[in-house]
């Protein structure tokens, strides 16, 4: 394409923009709010993973030790685990200490006393720590529950599974709505050029009388679906710049623990990825609607 | 038989028209044993044969229906005959591959009877877009654009938009677009149908200038009065079947 056809092409999809207005502000709109919907859920989606992020890695992971493991392997057992890449912080927890959170009542403890006999206490050895990074959660638990000494260990798993398929029912549901609002908007965008093409068919069946070809018919229609689709992603990238600041703080004063800051990078990533999604829709919308240009000739 | 030649890379040689055929071109236009028949039944040709020589001037008459209009779309390729071949500037049009369609048209100029201007577009515009398709640079479009303005004498209304112009000068800028680009063959179907007399024989003179420069010239035409005065060759159709094929020939099919 030379840079005369360039020229040619890209002032005659700016012209087609502007001569077919209300179509060409309802295809952008509707592009725009499709993807405000699809930036909504996947920013929905990003707060559920930082959340769970966030809840794994203050997890605080505790190895129950087979019980009656002497003091001097409990010691060993630190330090093996305190070596391990997964791990920050380590702390023995013992039997006497754990019962002393667990009854913390002195009519408890004593009530404990008099249940078990004077110096019996039922509680193993524990060793609490802190796990780096979520990604290295379950090899930690893997490596833990290898060791012999280590019985069982708990991190709280329940609430984290519960949450996790919360994580994937929205991120099923948002990929539905990305798909559904996707198709929708390719609709529009297909009957939009649609009706452009068919405003201009003197043009095309001329253009085609003088030996254009179908990619030098179809480029104008192309650059035009290009533009529809950036700027109904720019419409919803301003909107949702805009109010993700406004409505996290909303979330923030209702739901303390759940709401976060996604960062500038991360809201950069979401406008790229909206902008190209916008294209896509724009340019496929477009080709799909000039797939067979030959039907033009029969109307000579 | 056709023989292929080629005229090379027309778009950077100077406009100086078709330009005198090589000596050794005997057909620009062959048709063998053609028949095309409409998916609703229609026989519009029937077994047509003929053969046109580079630089001739052709009037095809004939009632309506008889074929004429499908005879031209098949030379340029709207149509596919069912049987027979074609053969235009020694290439075989009927098995010529979709995606070279283009460049077999930019060797023809084509005008039709309602006259498929662009409305929006002005007059130069309208002629600039028969290059511009093409892939013209600009400064090729502006030189051509002017002087095929000039040869057909609307270079003072370059400017106007066609709803500002006549019948026989919004024809003639179609003209002008037909020709900007030099063609072999120029196809015309009822080019003066909704003109009167005197503007519909101010159109074939400019056919016959566009002809003597070397450009083989088909129009099909109900207009007797223009064929029993010039004497050109007559192809008559009558139900998709030639029934008379005269060098200086009038206007009779019956």
């Amino acid at each position: 394409m030379g840079f005369d056809n360039l020229v040619f092409f890209a002032s005659e999809a700016l012209t087609n923009l502007r001569r077919a207005g209300v179509m060409t502000f309802v295809t952008v709109s509707t592009i725009a709010v499709a993807l405000l919907l699809m930036g909504t859920f996947l920013l929905a989606s990003m707060n559920m993973e930082s959340f769970l992020a966030r809840l794994q890695e203050e997890a605080m992971v505790t190895a129950f030790l087979v019980p009656g493991t002497a003091s001097d392997r409990v010691s060993a057992l630190k330090m093996q685990i305190t070596a391990f890449d997964e791990v920050t912080e380590v702390t023995v927890v013992t039997p006497e200490a754990a019962a002393r959170e667990l009854f913390t009542d002195p009519a408890d403890q004593k009530l404990l006393q008099v249940g078990l006999g004077e110096g019996t206490n039922p509680l193993p050895y524990t060793i609490r720590m802190k796990v780096r990074s979520s990604h290295d959660l379950q090899a930690l638990v893997d490596k833990l529950k290898a060791l012999p000494q280590v019985e069982s260990v708990s991190y709280g798993e329940e609430a984290f599974r519960q949450f996790q398929g919360l994580s994937h029912l929205l991120w099923i549901g948002s990929l539905l709505v990305i798909v559904l609002l996707g198709l929708a908007s390719l609709f529009i965008v297909y009957n939009t050029v649609r009706l452009t093409l068919f405003m201009r068919r003197e043009e095309v069946i001329i253009m085609r009388l003088v030996g254009a070809t179908n990619w030098f018919i179809r480029w104008p229609f192309v650059i035009e679906g290009f533009l529809h689709g950036l700027l109904g992603a720019a419409v919803a990238v301003v909107v949702l710049a805009v109010g993700t600041p406004f409505i996290m703080a909303r979330l923030a004063a209702l739901v303390p623990f759940f709401a976060f800051d996604p960062g500038a990078v991360a809201l950069v990533k979401l406008s790229v990825k909206l902008c190209l999604m916008g294209v896509v829709l724009g340019v496929s919308g477009s080709l799909l609607c000039l797939r067979d240009l030959n039907a033009f000739g029969r109307e000579m | 038989m056709a023989v292929c030649f080629s005229r090379g890379s027309w778009l950077y040689s100077p406009p100086t028209g078709a330009g005198p055929r090589p000596f050794f071109v005997t057909a620009m236009i062959e048709l063998r044993n053609v028949t095309k028949i409409y998916p609703n039944g229609v026989r519009a040709l029937n077994n047509v044969s003929l053969s046109i020589p580079a630089g001739d001037f052709v009037f095809l008459v004939g009632p309506s229906g008889a074929g004429k209009s499908t005879f031209l779309r098949i030379l340029f390729r709207e149509e596919i005959p069912t049987e027979g071949q074609v053969v235009v500037d020694g290439k075989d049009i009927v098995r010529m591959p979709e995606g070279r369609v283009p460049y077999l048209r930019r060797n023809l100029g084509i005008v039709l009877q309602d006259f498929q201007l662009l409305k929006r577009r002005t007059v130069a515009e309208n002629v600039a877009f028969g290059l511009r398709v093409i892939g013209a640079a600009e400064n090729v479009i502006n030189a051509r654009v002017q002087e095929t303005l000039e040869q057909v004498g609307l270079s003072h209304k370059r400017r106007m938009f066609p709803d500002e112009l006549s019948g026989g000068e919004q024809q003639r800028v179609c003209i002008a677009r037909a020709v900007v680009n030099n063609p072999l063959i120029l196809i015309t179907d009822e080019p003066t149908g909704n003109l009167d007399p005197m503007i519909s024989l101010e159109i074939v003179q400019l056919f016959l200038e566009i002809n003597a420069r070397g450009t083989t010239v088909i129009m099909a035409t109900h207009n007797h009065h223009l064929v029993n005065k010039l004497r050109k060759r007559v192809i008559a159709l009558v139900e998709g079947r030639i029934i008379k094929d005269e060098p200086g020939g009038t206007y009779a099919y019956e």
